[in-house]
């Protein structure tokens, strides 16, 4: 079986972003990358289908982006992926949705996948559509947000969580695409052998505009940062304490104890 | 009789050919180099008996055993030399006169020292039965051997002395108290019923001890020459040193140990250095919390283990859980009196599980190694605001030329941990009080890697640590002071192996000289306080003086708790444990929490982020909270500044 994970690389979320000199998109200076979480779940599922299938599977883990996600391919490759592609784009991080799914499934076609793993969204843009689109440019059959994957003679059964908790199953047939939420799996911790193989490993390198690279449907207008709330206040002490000082912040810096309630 | 004894030695020799053949399915390990040092060492370990007489209740029998039979063999043999050698071809006496007179005295008294260790030993394994010494079938037909031996001799000494001496030469007699006592069970025998016995006993004695010769190398006995033995081949790298692993060499496929032929031949010899004595037992911190990990059982594991054919299932056979319950806090190794080595067949262990299948201890160990891949510490915050906690303090931050006269290698915990940036601080205002000029690599700086090399992640270790090099080489720091004892280790001895090569010191030496020359001016204020011993610092870098005298000059009266020092009891948070939950049996924390209030102490001291996180989080599960305060060195002395200086 032939499967392609699509995978991307996401700034940690825990770094400072400020907006770049157009205004259009955060400023890379600075982020330490990694591979996108959900994305983490579908390399880890479709290398467990691959060993499940035995020597027959073959997982291919594609990116799109600058030099550095190069870093996140090998780090697929690492987990147990065994051909990595890269789509060298350094313009990839403010493209839109739809000109990213159209790279993905001009590389796709004809290359005979039947099964595509993806992420059910980034971690920084977190559109949620690029799975989706894949699918539909390429006719597949889809499922988004699933928590649950196993696979039966050509088939495979699924699980998405609903609103609330709630679950749904699912049976769809090959050719398919399937979008990871969290809960799925756990991802493995790549062994170091595998870690020195994918570093030896050859990355097949394409531009965009050899997979087919489409104009973009929407334009970014700016970027904002995170504007941070006043800092919260820990209280510690027993409770007498704790009521007492609760009091005094209600009393200076609120006004809800001012003039009684007759207001 | 020459003939009988070539037997014995052969069917021992034969034994030891066995066991030499256990010892080799590891891999090879020099431990030969620098000869005569080691043959001094081994010299000076076995005649004094020094590691064996570190605990007293079993040790000085033992001891007491040892040097009598010391003597008795050295006796025997000169007898040999008198009867087999001197006098049929030299007609030469050795044994007469005044040396003669001494020898009898020492050999009698020699011969009752043996019996009464031996006898103490008995009492003990016996009667006393302390925890952890597990007595099998062998152990006491060793002890009946040992004992007919002794008896028998004396029995055959009384018996010739009947005949002899005791008549002829009382004089003489006098010289042999014990034997003569023996003598009067054989004055009513007539001189040829006497030399019949005589003669009898002489035959059991030596069969016996020819059977003792025979069943060195298969039994416990095998200790004479294995525990002895492994002095000789003690490593000679500073402490805490481990096995190197190449991952330049792009060939090799298997690191760490999950087969017995992944260890090197000195761990296997180890598992017949090991008695079963159970010093270690009784002091690791993860065995006296109910953790399924003893390092007795561990050499004994592999031990057995290294006796099947097959030799695998390495991992099983230890457990997992064992293998991750360790805190590498060396109290295994500091009191072992065999020179066992537990802490690197752990690591090896660990580094089979992380390098080859990617396992560690928990989910949480996995995140914290993949945070601190990404951001180069293990909470996952921002890489970028390592240096944030000194904003407003006296503090540069280090980028290509070197103006202050100190880096200060923070670490994760005084970076981002907020009880610890506390210390942070102190330290910092200790440095401006005393005219130092501190700077830090800020962003560039990373996780040491201390931790995860302990879990058996070696690759993400020499990561962090290429990084850090790197950072410090560019920062042209000259001299490098930590406040993190795990940090300082890592810096000072394994980045050393990594090529770099600076002066590194940790901050409770760094302080006290500061204190010691006159730069340091305090104003004590008396308190009482206990310090809690990181292993880091005790244990493997032999600092115990240091923080202490810190502690005096700050005013502090000091009370110890029940273990201390080098005997110290660790924290839990050591080998990686402190980015692990611990899940099985009880905090190690707890346990010596309870140890510090029982010393009475109003304050705990430590000089380790770790281990005061582990205080800290002990005293908020406890609920206990005001029983005992926690604090590291830095903060004591940062709060007794002399103002006016």
């Amino acid at each position: 079986m032939n499967i392609l994970v699509c995978i991307k690389q996401v700034p940690d979320m825990e770094g400072h972003f400020v907006p770049n000199a157009a205004g259009s998109w955060f400023d890379e200076a600075g982020l330490a990358w990694r591979m996108n979480e959900y994305d983490a779940f579908a390399v880890e599922e479709a290398v467990r289908l691959k060993e499940r299938l035995g020597g027959a599977a073959r997982v291919t883990a594609l990116s799109i982006g600058p030099a550095r996600v190069v870093e996140s391919i090998r780090k697929a490759l690492a987990m147990g992926c065994d051909e990595g592609v890269h789509i060298d784009d350094d313009e990839a991080p403010e493209r839109d949705p739809w000109q990213i799914a159209s790279m993905i499934a001009g590389f796709a076609a004809g290359r005979g996948f039947e099964l595509v793993f993806a992420g059910m969204q980034s971690e920084d843009r977190g559109s949620a559509q690029v799975g989706v689109l894949v699918a539909e440019r390429l006719g597949l059959v889809c499922a988004t947000g699933i928590t649950a994957f196993e696979w039966r003679d050509e088939a495979m059964i699924v699980e998405r969580e609903l609103e609330g908790g709630r679950r749904c199953r699912l049976r769809l047939k090959a050719p398919a695409l399937l979008t990871c939420q969290q809960g799925l799996n756990t991802p493995r911790y790549p062994t170091l052998p595998n870690i020195m193989k994918s570093k030896r490993a050859a990355l097949a390198v394409l531009s965009p505009e050899s997979v087919g690279l489409e104009s973009p449907k929407v334009s970014s207008g700016n970027f904002r940062p995170h504007e941070p709330n006043a800092a919260g206040v820990i209280l510690e002490g027993n409770v007498e304490t704790l009521a007492a000082q609760v009091l005094e912040i209600l009393k200076n810096r609120t006004a809800v104890l001012g003039k009684g309630g007759a207001r | 009789m020459y003939l009988l004894a070539l037997a014995a030695v052969a069917v021992m020799v034969r034994g030891f050919g066995e066991r030499r053949s256990l010892w080799l399915k590891g891999r090879p390990l020099d431990r030969f180099d620098r000869p005569s040092q080691r043959l001094m060492r081994f010299a000076a370990d076995t005649f004094s008996q020094r590691k064996v007489l570190k605990e007293r209740q079993g040790g000085l029998p033992h001891a007491i055993l040892f040097w009598g039979f010391l003597l008795l063999f050295i006796g025997t043999v000169l007898v040999m030399l008198q009867a087999d050698l001197l006098t049929p071809l030299f007609n030469f006496s050795l044994l007469s006169g005044d040396f003669y007179r001494l020898y009898a005295l020492a050999l009698d008294l020699a011969g009752l020292a043996a019996m009464l260790g031996l006898a103490a030993l008995a009492v003990r394994r016996f009667i006393i039965r302390p925890p952890g010494l597990e007595t099998a079938t062998a152990d006491t037909l060793i002890h009946l051997l040992l004992f007919a031996i002794l008896f028998t001799g004396f029995l055959i000494e009384g018996c010739r002395m009947a005949v002899t001496e005791l008549r002829d030469n009382p004089a003489l007699a006098a010289w042999s108290p014990v034997g003569a006592l023996f003598a009067r069970l054989f004055t009513c025998m007539d001189d040829a019923t006497a030399r019949g016995v005589h003669k009898g006993l002489w035959l059991l004695h030596l069969l016996m001890s020819l059977i003792f010769l025979a069943v060195i190398p298969r039994t416990k006995l095998r200790h004479l020459a294995t525990t002895s033995g492994n002095s000789l081949f003690e490593p000679r790298e500073p402490k805490g040193t481990l096995m190197p692993v190449d991952l330049e060499d792009e060939s090799i496929e298997r690191f760490g140990a999950s087969a017995v032929g992944d260890f090197t031949w000195k761990d296997l010899f180890d598992t017949d250095a090991c008695v079963h004595c159970g010093r270690c037992q009784q002091r690791c911190p993860a065995y006296l919390t109910g953790k399924p990990l003893s390092p007795m059982k561990l050499i004994a594991d592999i031990g057995e283990l290294a006796a099947t054919e097959h030799c695998n299932g390495l991992i099983e056979k230890v457990s997992r859980d064992a293998i991750w319950s360790c805190t590498t806090c060396r109290a295994c190794e500091e009191i072992c009196p065999a020179s066992i080595e537990h802490i690197g067949k752990m690591i090896e262990m660990r580094r089979s599980l992380a390098l080859m299948q990617g396992e560690f201890p928990g989910d949480e160990t996995r995140r914290a190694c993949e945070a601190i891949e990404v951001n180069g510490n293990p909470f996952g915050l921002s890489g970028v605001s390592r240096g944030d906690w000194a904003k407003g303090l006296p503090v540069s931050i280090i980028k290509g030329k070197c103006e202050a006269d100190i880096l200060y290698f923070t670490g994760c915990y005084a970076s981002y941990d907020p009880r610890n940036r506390k210390v942070a601080e102190s330290f910092v205002r200790i440095c401006e009080a005393a005219g130092v000029s501190v700077g830090i690599l800020g962003g560039a700086e990373r996780c040491c890697g201390e931790p995860v090399r302990k879990l058996g992640n070696e690759y993400l270790y020499r990561m962090v640590a290429e990084s850090n090099i790197d950072a410090i080489r560019a920062s042209g720091a000259r001299r490098i002071v930590t406040a993190c004892p795990h940090c300082f280790n890592t810096l000072a001895r394994d980045y050393r192996e990594l090529g770099l090569d600076l002066p590194v010191e940790h901050h409770s030496t760094f302080i006290a000289a500061l204190i010691e020359k006159g730069r340091l001016k305090l104003k004590p204020e008396r308190f009482s306080a206990t310090l809690h011993d990181s292993c880091s610092l005790a244990r493997y870098r032999d600092l115990t003086d240091e923080p202490r005298a810190v502690l005096r000059a700050a005013g502090g009266a000091l009370t110890e708790m029940e273990a201390s020092g080098k005997n110290g009891f660790c924290c839990g948070a050591g080998g990686g444990r402190i980015l692990a939950e611990e899940r099985l049996g009880t905090p190690i924390a707890d346990e010596r929490l309870r140890q510090a209030r029982k010393s009475g102490a109003a304050t705990l001291v430590s000089a380790c982020p770790f281990c005061l996180s582990m205080f800290e989080d002990g005293l908020k599960r406890s609920n206990l909270r005001n029983s005992i305060e926690v604090c590291d060195l830095a903060e004591i002395v940062a709060s007794r500044i002399d103002p006016k200086k």
